[in-house]
């Protein structure tokens, strides 16, 4: 008989020591030609696990997000936006419509695992860096072209955006009451959900290379992504409608609903099997209704009717108690329950806190904060938090030096012809204020050595 | 016209030259290679044995049938009476008592049946556990631990299994032992992510004020999606080590991790953000308006594209008061409700069409433009589901497909995406009735009846 479970996995998990702890993706390398937020996603999955990425921005101008902030706030001349989406990645900066800055693109290219873009498709091609081109100079290349509507087909060159891809999906007209207006999903669903697919992409393409020893050229279209997680196609076809917009109710579920308790609070209740439904109905001292067919079988239950009637009476004995009581009830009874949080909790909550999902970090250059960490925990190889965003071109004599063994009057060179360049003035692009860069050992790495 | 009739050449100018030619064709050629991979390139995880143990808990099903899709054997492991998410369905709408989501995310799946209450069935278990890849856990944390196989046992005896847990609160933390036996369900997982209380408008009346539920499982198959890129990484370190581990998902955890934008906004702000309906909380016009004949999404938000759209409605006197996104701030949504009602009144003068062939006329010109400083306003109508399953783009890129399930006739679900040159993702069948494989996988792994 071995101890405690929990005691067990809060050994094998435990935050705190991640920091010693091995990377699964430490010798794998990645060039990152991507902005906002759909392909820079791709990167962060790989920089928190460990693979060295190499972010390149046009120079001056920068990743459009480095602006990209919410009711004109900065922190410490940054964007926090973009502080979180792009940690842990080496900023150095190339000029592409110089034929000397995709050379230079190119011979970063030869010595990488993965490329990562997101411009318009086909572009890359045109511009000679593509994936054709890449792979000719290194064959085991994984190359990732993240657009809105895939390589080919007739929409391929509109442009994309999170919401106009929840429009070409049909995700927009999902969400909302019946006959009354539909929302979108806020803080960029249409992005983030995409991101994650085109990083199981590189990630399955990385596992099928360790055993044929081959690239290949992967093609993630955002809308399909999308598409992917609906169930409307298959209700469509087997019903011959649209399954609609159904407010707080989700149909795969009965009861189910956000309500609000005695206490004012707002909790989501969804019951997905029979038996959770005994346990609920039994919790609301219904359980005269746990007799009939039509309440306990999940089939019959879902039925628009059935489900109306137990929505109805859920909404009453969640009115009729506080928060607290009614989660107690669901610890005691087994039913699915959810308090509705908000930003404020999520980074203030414990629970997050000691599962490493959101982090009290201090960063070298822009001192204290809270961020979000690893989204999954691995026991061995967690993801982990190593720095934040940096100035535009920050690393580019680091990387130029120890990637490519470039001198000081090759940088020099470089500069002065406008292929490499930094930040102008601009918020969002420079250093913090208090920043000493002539001081800074990684901005002058090996300088006059 | 549909959208997808026109494919305009939105690069011409950089498309010209010989060399440039030559990369595109080389393209096109890998592109028409994708459409319909060569029946010998094989998936990603062709070697990998995977065991789902499932328990009404999607995510993990969604993860399972993601690495099925990459080519992984997946052996989905249900109760006698078979998983109650059999019957978690849209309206209880079925086909033969079996729901569409289970359906759709039994892709590539052996369904077998073991009965875990029962000696005969552990051993059995435990068997297949040691021989296998990877273990899907989506029963209560720690109940399979209980009954001596969990994490520490089976990786006693294979220490290379990935072992990968998906429930509510995870399976470390005090509040996920306090919280174990609370079951998972989407719509609890969008509240506790904090998404509910992003989606809404406050200024509607009682209850259609409240916290909204996203009309997809937003929660549900980002857990699972990030379910399935842990395990492909924890699949790499042990292609180095040869070492397995434990990987652990907490749905409700999912959204809130991945995106991060909360802990942004908790941690520069200080307080929670509260529904503003449809506008978003960093750029303006980014949202759903009414047209003439339907809804359309207008993504405007840059500064370049704000004037382009006030260009092509004819109100360029709005221009002054407006011109930075500074001054379209959405933190005093009654303000900005100013030029909001002007832009809606000016769209609701023209249809759908109308508004996307202006824009995207407007936008191509644009684009050729040398400063490119006049932008592309985006307006594309907000599709409903059926408009997306008919547009010639998807029909193209097969992004739906029609799958015959043996006794349960055809379905149609979406494709997979990504798309990959050389290790393609696959539907290759879809089972569904209950042990339909036991005879044979019973047999082929010596298991006892």
């Amino acid at each position: 008989m071995k101890g405690d479970y929990f005691s067990f996995t809060e050994q094998l998990f435990n935050p705190s020591a991640a920091a010693e702890k091995p990377e699964a993706l430490k010798q794998i390398r990645v060039l990152d030609l991507s902005r906002i937020i759909y392909g820079p996603m791709v990167a962060k999955w790989l920089g928190m696990f460990g693979a060295e990425v190499i972010k390149v921005e046009e120079p001056e101008e920068g990743d459009d997000w480095r602006t990209g902030t919410y009711w004109g706030k900065f922190w410490k001349d940054s964007c926090p936006y973009f502080q979180s989406l792009n940690p842990n990645k080496y900023f150095v900066t190339i000029n592409l419509k110089e034929q000397k800055g995709k050379e230079l693109l190119l011979e970063i290219a030869k010595n990488v695992d993965v490329v990562i873009e997101n411009y318009r498709a086909g572009l890359t091609e045109a511009w000679g860096i593509g994936y054709t081109t890449v792979s000719k100079i290194n064959p085991k290349v994984i190359y990732i072209s993240c657009s809105g509507y895939g390589q080919y087909g007739p929409l391929k060159f509109y442009p994309s955006y999170d919401i106009v891809a929840q429009s070409m999906s049909g995700v927009a007209r999902g969400t909302g009451f019946p006959d009354r207006k539909t929302y979108k999903l806020p803080d960029y669903y249409g992005d983030f959900l995409p991101a994650l697919f085109g990083a199981i992409g590189v990630l399955a393409a990385l596992n099928a290379r360790e055993r044929t020893g081959k690239g290949q050229y992967i093609d993630m279209a955002q809308s399909e992504g999308l598409m992917r997680v609906m169930h409307n196609w298959t209700y469509m076809a087997q019903t011959g409608d649209d399954l609609g917009c159904t407010g707080n109710n989700d149909p795969t579920m009965a009861p189910s609903g956000i309500f609000r308790t005695r206490d004012g609070k707002f909790l989501a209740i969804a019951v997905a099997t029979g038996k959770q439904c005994v346990s609920l109905l039994k919790a609301m001292e219904k359980a005269e209704l746990a007799e009939k067919k039509e309440y306990v079988e999940t089939l019959a239950r879902l039925k628009p009717e059935n489900a109306r009637v137990l929505n109805m009476l859920l909404e009453e004995w969640v009115a009729s108690k506080n928060e607290n009581e009614v989660i107690e009830l669901a610890l005691k009874w087994e039913f699915p329950v959810g308090q509705v949080m908000d930003d404020e909790k999520i980074v203030n909550d414990d629970w997050r806190r000691e599962r490493g999902s959101i982090v009290d970090f201090d960063d070298e250059m822009y001192g204290k904060g809270k961020w979000a960490g690893p989204a999954v925990s691995l026991s061995k190889t967690p993801g982990r938090l190593k720095w934040l965003s940096r100035p535009i071109g920050y690393h580019n004599r680091y990387i130029f030096k120890t990637l490519l063994g470039f001198s000081d009057d090759k940088i020099k060179e470089l500069e002065k012809d406008g292929v490499i360049g930094y930040w102008d003035n601009r918020v969002g692009k420079r250093p913090p204020e208090y920043w000493n860069i002539e001081k800074d050992e990684i901005f002058n790495y090996g300088k006059g050595k | 016209m549909k959208s997808s009739e026109k494919s305009p050449q939105v690069f011409s100018k950089h498309m010209t030259g010989k060399k440039t030619q030559e990369h595109l064709a080389n393209f096109e050629r890998l592109l028409s290679e994708m459409i319909d991979p060569r029946p010998d390139k094989t998936g990603s995880l062709e070697n990998i044995r995977v065991l789902e143990v499932s328990s009404a808990n999607y995510p993990a099903t969604i993860c399972a049938s993601m690495l099925g899709e990459l080519g992984a054997e997946v052996l989905k492991i249900e109760p006698p009476e078979g998983d109650p998410a059999r019957e978690v369905t849209p309206y209880g709408v079925n086909i033969k008592g079996v729901g569409l989501p289970f359906l759709m995310e039994n892709r590539n799946k052996r369904n077998i049946t073991m009965d875990l209450s029962t000696e005969t069935g552990r051993a059995n278990l435990k068997k297949l556990a040691g021989g296998a890849d990877v273990l899907i856990d989506a029963m209560k944390p720690g109940e399979l631990d209980a009954i001596e196989a969990g994490y520490r046992h089976l990786s006693d005896v294979n220490p290379s299994l990935i072992y990968v847990a998906v429930s509510p609160f995870g399976h470390f933390t005090s509040k996920a032992e306090r919280c174990r036996d609370i079951p998972d369900s989407d719509l609890t997982a969008q509240a506790e992510s904090g998404f509910s209380m992003l989606i809404g408008d406050p200024r509607e009346p009682e209850p259609y004020n409240y916290p909204l539920r996203a009309g997809i499982w937003a929660a549900s198959y980002m857990s699972g999606a990030l379910a399935t890129a842990g395990t492909l990484t924890a699949l790499l370190h042990r292609n180095k080590t040869g070492e397995g581990q434990m990987v652990d998902i907490a749905t409700n955890d999912a959204i809130s991790a991945w995106q991060g934008f909360s802990a942004v906004w908790g941690f520069t702000m200080e307080q929670p953000r509260v529904r503003i309906g449809n506008f978003d909380w960093g750029l303006y016009p980014y949202g759903y308006y009414k047209a003439k004949d339907g809804y359309v999404t207008v993504c405007a938000a840059l500064d370049h594209d704000f004037r382009g759209l006030l260009k092509i409605l004819g109100r360029w006197d709005l221009e002054d008061d407006w011109k930075f996104l500074f001054d379209r701030l959405t933190d005093d949504p009654e303000k900005l409700q100013e030029l909001e009602t002007e832009i809606e009144k000016e769209i609701a003068k023209y249809t759908c069409d109308e508004l996307f062939r202006k824009t995207f006329e407007y936008g191509i010109k644009a684009t050729r433009d040398k400063l490119r400083s006049k932008g592309f306003p985006i307006v594309v109508e907000t599709k409903l589901p059926h408009q997306v399953v008919e547009e010639k783009h998807w029909q193209i890129r097969k992004s739906f497909q029609e799958v015959d399930v043996p006794g349960f006739g055809k379905i149609t679900i979406p494709a997979s995406p990504p798309q990959m040159s050389e290790s393609p993702m696959r539907i290759k069948w879809i089972k569904g009735t209950i042990g339909e494989d036991d005879e044979e996988i019973y047999a082929q792994y010596g298991l006892e009846k």
